[in-house]
């Protein structure tokens, strides 16, 4: 229950520190700059990981493992790529032309075909099971990237859909240090866009009322922390220490300069453009943003075609039209990125991963539908650390199931770490007395996709 | 946010008694429920006394004031209310208290509030769900004041009938608030699999589900339990329409007992998790066997769930953790209480204010949770106060009593303005689905407090109510002052330190803008946002 040790909390002076004149000499001091211009040269520079997280399970077969010729392929046919041999669904046209970047991993085998447990299984690397509360990838890759001067958080989810398994997006046991920042929310499981266009990609309430100067709110902001230590004094628990890091991390980050990653006006039209203007397209280029800013794990969700009910990964009907629609997002704006990020000499340390919480049944229902399939079905990794240009493992002619080089979770969280440079044995204590590994010990990286 | 009101009566509501106090006419325990309350302490002692653990001193009466407000009416009370039950020299005014509070509007609301989100959560982001929300919680409301017994809403639930008739029938201008729990139905899309596991969870304690797709390894519970449940809901429908589309209201075939697993061939009949089943009946459908056998005194799960949801309620972890997730692997911490607050339960009628009534009057109950100096201690003893998170709803009405909102635009939940402050505020508060104990505060809660749009106006001398009060107060100095503030957002009175801090700092800023900083900081404290 005290997962957060509250003597760890900031001192008075370390809180005073955030007011105006200490953040503003921070900034001043021009770290921002001299990050900008030589992010890609820094030898420190972190390795940095974003996660394309396909919310409801996208068909394997219309994307990355197209079977034409057999029945459960459907209409979808399969293109030729920028690697001799390695063919994808035609969906994706440029990411086609990006494949010497991504290793395809056809033969992905879990047992979770529920929304809620399988998004579990594949954000947290284990399945829910009794009280242990695993954390998101994205909250274990922040803790171990962690820096004392970092300014934004360093897990940042860009449009989540928490409705399948809101712990699933969260810290677990590691605490609300490690929580996401998320921007772009919508309330759990709100099928429509909001009134009014995209959902705007600004964390609300950035800016202090109208009327309230620097000096006035600092003045609050001292009130506040005598009343905040002196409660935290009486109970030092989790409730009472995660609010005390909220506000400290708000602080910060408000003053920082690195928020600015949050104003895309600064890029081009064109640019922006070429990612599409959409909350996925626009939520890549906001990731790119930040990675560049230095925040180690950002997350972008896309799960549907916002006013269409059935324009949706979770495709039980029409899914070619469903996968199509989709892939209409999904092919500009992951391929801007990768072309993004390499002009920008980012990609090099930058992991990019995509996947979702299962496939789909490669038999096509009567409805022109694919059902949950746990069995075999593919993600993709790509950029820093993988060696691109290739597929791995092997489904059947049929796609019913894996042939060769069966992937589980433990083996593709074993990779990932591995990738970013962080030991997968690394162990957290959960809180119940029990530590517990970064990845499953079952799990053994893929050698091959290793670069 | 309007100074809506005139200024008499709002000092009148900042100084005066009105609302709910401990008034002076009320019943104390019944001699059934002290029983019950000297039970509950004398397993938790001997629990204490096994682990060598001595749990804290007793709450003072501003915390247990705040925290049983919480936890009763889902608000904190107002600077007045606070200030007479602070000043009540009268030795049982916690019990009378608590018995006042139980029947209040805002205990009413808090309830129906807590058992929409347990049986339709989808209302937050099913549109069927929300529109039917309303008439839903009409529904509830009806089984939820006085002393109805909870096995009347879990009776209701289950057999009210589904015979395609519902407030989809009427023309949509009509809008007219029926009461019924169709959205229940509706919320589950009408599914067999969904509702057997909401039921089973809600009302059984039990995830069943997690056998839906296999055997599970950890449970006691197989593949075929599961169906068998959900083959208790098979006679439901929903009627196409004659334009092609399907009707929101169900319709129930009281024959129909089975059903095919998918993916199988394989045909299950209705069974209960005990093994009992259904008796074939034209009058009764299974789903309606269902909700006699759940709330029968003879049902070995029902009351155990139910004594264990209102005790995680009150005490922030439940005898069994997580609440819904019985069984041979998830053993309660103390199972002795468990089985005695089941009995209890039943030979009272399943009475849920006779079971507040009783353990908010109980020592554990009553500690508090100011642990400086002292050892953490294993959650699950109960041996100090719980400090908890808020639901988004105790949050949001807290907030509106703390800074004056007019009672009428807060008291009843119907009234949500799809885009108003209220609505925008439970979004960003939900609580999603930690436990109480371990709530974490987000960055974006932070900003919305800090910069947000409501606590601006609250704190703004013109537009908000409580403060503005208080600084225009002709009665009041400036420690005067502080306190009012300190009891309308905390309800307790600053500490000597404390008010001599802020009544110093008030003092050399000169100005009424320093009593909003006051107000401001008091606002944005972990005292404020937590259940302590």
């Amino acid at each position: 229950m005290d997962r957060t040790n509250p003597r760890r909390a900031l001192s008075r002076r370390e809180w005073l520190k955030l007011s105006a004149s200490g953040v503003a000499a921070a900034s001043a001091s021009g770290w921002f700059e001299t990050l900008a211009s030589g992010a890609a040269a820094d030898p420190t520079r972190r390795r940095s990981c974003i996660l394309l997280w396909m919310a409801g399970g996208p068909s394997q077969i219309d994307t990355f493992d197209p079977k034409p010729g057999h029945e459960n392929g459907g209409s979808t046919r399969a293109i030729a790529t920028s690697v001799p041999g390695l063919r994808i669904a035609e969906h994706l046209p440029r990411l086609a032309t990006k494949a010497d970047d991504l290793a395809v991993i056809r033969s992905m085998t879990t047992k979770e075909g529920d929304h809620g447990r399988a998004t579990y299984l594949l954000r947290t690397g284990y399945a829910p099971n009794g009280p242990i509360r695993y954390p998101a990838l994205g909250a274990l890759v922040a803790k171990e990237m962690e820096r004392p001067d970092d300014e934004l958080p360093n897990f940042i989810s860009v449009g989540p859909v928490r409705g399948f398994n809101a712990a699933a997006y969260g810290p677990g046991f590691l605490g609300p240090k490690y929580a996401p920042l998320i921007v772009g929310d919508r309330p759990l499981g709100v099928v429509q866009q909001r009134p009014g266009g995209p959902t705007p990609l600004r964390v609300e309430d950035m800016d202090a009322p109208p009327g309230i100067a620097l000096a006035r709110a600092d003045d609050r902001l001292g009130l506040l922390e005598g009343l905040d230590s002196d409660f935290l004094a009486r109970r030092p628990v989790g409730p009472a220490s995660s609010h005390r890091s909220a506000y400290e991390r708000a602080v910060r980050m408000v003053r920082s300069k690195a928020v600015e990653a949050f104003d895309l006006d600064d890029e081009p039209a064109v640019l922006r453009d070429a990612y599409g203007r959409n909350d996925f397209g626009q939520g890549c280029l906001l990731a790119r943003r930040l990675i560049e800013r230095g925040v180690p794990f950002v997350e972008v969700s896309l799960s549907r075609i916002d006013g269409s009910p059935t324009a949706t990964w979770d495709s039980h009907q029409q899914n070619h039209d469903a996968v199509s629609r989709l892939c209409g997002v999904l092919d500009p704006a992951w391929s801007t990125l990768m072309d993004d990020l390499r002009a920008r000499g980012l990609l090099e340390s930058t992991l990019v991963i995509w996947m979702g919480e299962f496939g789909r049944t490669p038999k096509i229902n009567e409805r022109g539908g694919r059902d949950h399939f746990p069995s075999a079905w593919s993600t993709v990794l790509a950029g820093g650390g993988i060696k691109g240009g290739q597929a791995y493992g092997r489904t059947s002619r049929d796609g019913a199931t894996v042939e060769d080089g069966a992937v589980t979770v433990p083996d593709l969280m074993a990779t990932i770490c591995t990738t970013l440079g962080i030991d997968p044995q690394v162990q957290n204590d959960s809180g119940l007395g029990r530590p517990i590994r970064i990845a499953d010990p079952q799990g053994k990286p893929i050698a091959q996709v290793l670069a | 946010m309007r100074r809506g009101c005139s200024l008499g009566l709002v000092i009148a509501f900042l100084a005066g008694g009105v609302g709910i106090g401990a008034g002076p006419a009320s019943s104390p325990l019944s001699e059934s429920e002290r029983a019950l309350t000297e039970k509950v302490d004398a397993h938790l002692a001997r629990a204490w006394a096994e682990a060598g653990v001595e749990p804290t001193q007793a709450a003072d009466d501003a915390e247990f004031l705040r925290r049983v407000w919480l936890d009763v009416a889902g608000k904190i009370p107002t600077a007045a209310e606070a200030r007479a039950f602070l000043d009540d020299p009268t030795p049982d005014k916690r019990a009378r208290l608590v018995d006042n509070l139980l029947r209040s509007n805002a205990a009413t609301n808090h309830a129906v509030n807590t058992w929409r989100n347990l049986l339709i959560p989808e209302a937050a982001s099913n549109t069927v769900a929300r529109v039917l929300a309303p008439d839903f919680d009409v529904w509830l409301r009806a089984r939820l004041i006085g002393g109805v017994g909870l096995d009347v809403l879990a009776r209701d639930l289950f057999s009210t009938p589904l015979d395609g008739r519902g407030p989809f029938t009427s023309q949509p201008s009509s809008a007219k608030s029926e009461a019924t729990p169709l959205a229940y139905y509706a919320a589950k899309g009408y599914r067999p699999e969904d509702l057997a596991a909401s039921t089973a969870r809600q009302f059984l304690g039990v995830r069943i589900e997690c056998a839906q797709c296999h055997n599970h390894p950890f449970s006691t519970w197989k593949r075929d339990e599961f169906w068998s449940l959900a083959a208790a809901f098979a006679g439901l429908q929903q009627p196409a329409q004659p334009n092609g589309g399907i009707s929101l209201n169900a319709r129930e075939d009281r024959s129909k007992r089975e059903l095919e697993i998918p993916g199988t061939s394989r045909k299950v009949s209705a069974r209960f998790p005990d093994g009992t089943e259904p008796a074939t009946s034209k009058d009764a459908s299974a789903r309606q066997a269902l909700a006699k056998w759940m709330t029968s005194p003879d049902n070995p799960y029902f009351a155990k769930a139910a004594v264990n949801r209102i005790w995680s309620q009150l005490f922030g972890i439940g005898l069994v953790d997580p609440v819904d997730d019985f069984g041979d692997a998830n053993p309660p911490s103390h199972p002795e209480l468990l089985e005695d607050l089941a009995a209890w339960f039943i030979s009272s009628g399943y009475d849920r204010q006779a079971l507040i009534r009783a353990l908010t009057a109980t020592r554990a109950y009553g500690l508090s949770s100011d642990v400086e100096h002292a050892r953490p201690a294993d959650p699950r003893l109960f041996a100090r106060g719980p400090v908890r998170g808020l639901t988004s709803e105790q949050f949001y009405d807290s907030l509106a009593q703390a800074v004056g909102m007019p009672p009428e635009l807060t008291a009843n939940p119907r009234a949500v303005v799809p885009n108003g402050p209220r609505a925008a505020l439970l979004e960003k508060f939900a609580m999603g689905d930690d436990r109480p104990t371990e709530h974490q505060t987000s960055i974006p809660q932070a900003l919305a407090l800090m910069n947000g749009a409501f606590v601006a106006g609250a704190t703004d001398l013109v537009q908000g109510e409580t403060l503005g009060a208080v600084a225009d107060a002709p009665f009041l100095d400036d420690r005067g002052r502080v306190e009012t503030l300190f009891l309308a957002a905390l309800s307790r009175r600053p500490r000597p330190e404390e008010s001599a801090r802020l009544v110093a700092y008030v003092a050399s800023h000169g100005s009424r803008l320093a009593l909003a900083d006051v107000f401001w900081a008091l606002l944005n404290s972990a005292e404020f946002k937590l259940n302590h």
